[in-house]
């Protein structure tokens, strides 16, 4: 932060009523059907995604909201910045909105994302990843990335790898506990905390 | 400097909820956006007035207020076409929330309390509300929150979750989350009075859109 900053809006808690009709409907919550009602479906192997939000007392934290973006299975963002020539699919938007239950567990749907080089015709690779961005009641806007056990690519994952430990990268990997079925827990604060990254620097 | 998330005191959900660990800082040459927003909803031209609960329905109790401001990006240009999700209690401080049900409050049958609003291709927006009472966060402690509007905004490359708080409010100084803010930057969440029933609420989303996925040359 320095004195040529403009004056930005300091960012807040999403509080504790936040309208579930924006948090169910008004956005996508499922990442594999843009519509549904058509045979199509997403290029990709299905994957499904579940696990739980815990707090520092270890409680499931509910209503909390994740914001899911990630590549189709080409490795594409649907991003006016992605340029790259890896082809978009008609079928897969890459982000919905989801929202934790009464016992602070979550599951949804998607296809596995594609690895993708750091930037065009970077040698550097980016690992299958989801992005998650963050909000509940008590806490700002929280961002991390998602990775999974069974991609090779981890070990030299740029965003992974600037987490110093290997037990605190290990909380960003996703386990795989049955055919396309993966599991992560966050926990937001204490033992085990999941590790968050700053997008503000820049 | 790694930053730290600040925790609001005596706010049991801050308290265990916030990381203890300092942010990880990635390396510049590896920054991406974290989030994107790339089908939008329709939002119907009625879902910028919280102020009543269906066209021709009555108006909500209390005094009807216009929010107008616009949306800028850290380069200070317009945020065009982003999505605003808007909410607020009644005039009573009671929110049209099924998780709110515990206040002494009453609910007000034609306050609606919740909208929606594009911004238009100059980054502006107006939004018809009434104005939020104020309401007891938690009686044992007597803290009270302030009148405030509660602004989520998505899309064109920014995210943002805010509360907007009104000048001349007692309370403000006395609210754990509003004092969480940095005292220099308090005065950036507090609207302008434009006249007796209009606030100017300007909004500037710190960048998180600057690094480009892929070089384009």
């Amino acid at each position: 932060m320095n004195n040529s900053d403009p004056p930005f809006t300091p960012e807040g808690t999403l509080g504790p009523f936040y309208p579930g009709v924006f948090a169910l409907s008004g956005l996508p919550n499922n990442l594999s059907e843009i519509a549904p009602i058509l045979a199509h479906r997403p290029a990709g192997q299905p994957i499904r995604i579940s696990g739980r939000f815990i707090d520092a007392n270890r409680c499931g934290v509910p209503s909390l909201i994740v914001e899911i973006w990630q590549a189709n299975a080409y490795g594409r963002y649907r991003h006016r910045l992605d340029q790259s020539a890896r082809m978009l699919d008609p079928q897969f938007d890459g982000f919905a909105r989801i929202r934790t239950n009464d016992d602070g567990s979550y599951s949804f749907s998607t296809i596995k994302p594609g690895a993708h080089p750091l930037r065009d015709g970077s040698a550097v690779m980016r690992a299958p990843h989801l992005r998650f961005t963050i909000f509940a009641s008590g806490i700002d806007r929280l961002v991390t990335q998602i990775f999974f056990d069974d991609e090779t690519l981890n070990s030299t994952d740029p965003v992974l790898n600037c987490i110093e430990d290997p037990s605190v990268r290990d909380r960003l990997i996703a386990r795989r506990v049955g055919q396309g079925e993966y599991a992560i827990d966050i926990v937001m604060r204490g033992e085990g905390e999941t590790p968050f990254f700053d997008d503000w620097a820049r | 400097m790694n930053r730290t998330i600040p925790v609001v005191i005596n706010d049991r959900e801050s308290e265990t909820r916030t990381p203890a660990r300092p942010l990880i800082i990635i390396p510049a040459e590896a920054r991406d956006p974290f989030s994107a927003i790339p089908a939008f909803p329709s939002v119907g031209p009625l879902e910028c007035d919280l102020t009543r609960i269906a066209p021709g329905r009555p108006q909500a109790a209390g005094d009807v207020i216009v929010i107008r401001g616009r949306i800028l990006d850290a380069d200070l240009r317009p945020v065009r076409h982003a999505l605003m999700e808007v909410w607020n209690a009644n005039t009573y401080g009671r929110y049209s929330h099924s998780g709110d049900a515990s206040s002494q409050a009453p609910l007000d049958p034609h306050f609606y309390g919740f909208g929606r609003v594009l911004t238009d291709d100059h980054g502006f927006y107006t939004l018809r509300t009434i104005k939020p009472g104020a309401y007891m966060a938690r009686s044992d402690i007597g803290w009270w929150r302030p009148p405030h509007v509660h602004f989520s905004i998505l899309g064109s490359g920014v995210r943002l979750v805010t509360q907007m708080y009104f000048p001349n409010e007692s309370l403000n100084t006395q609210d754990y989350i509003h004092m969480v803010i940095p005292e220099l930057e308090r005065s950036r969440v507090i609207a302008q009075v434009h006249d007796e029933h209009s606030f100017r609420f300007d909004i500037i989303v710190r960048g998180r859109d600057q690094t480009p996925l892929e070089s384009t040359v």
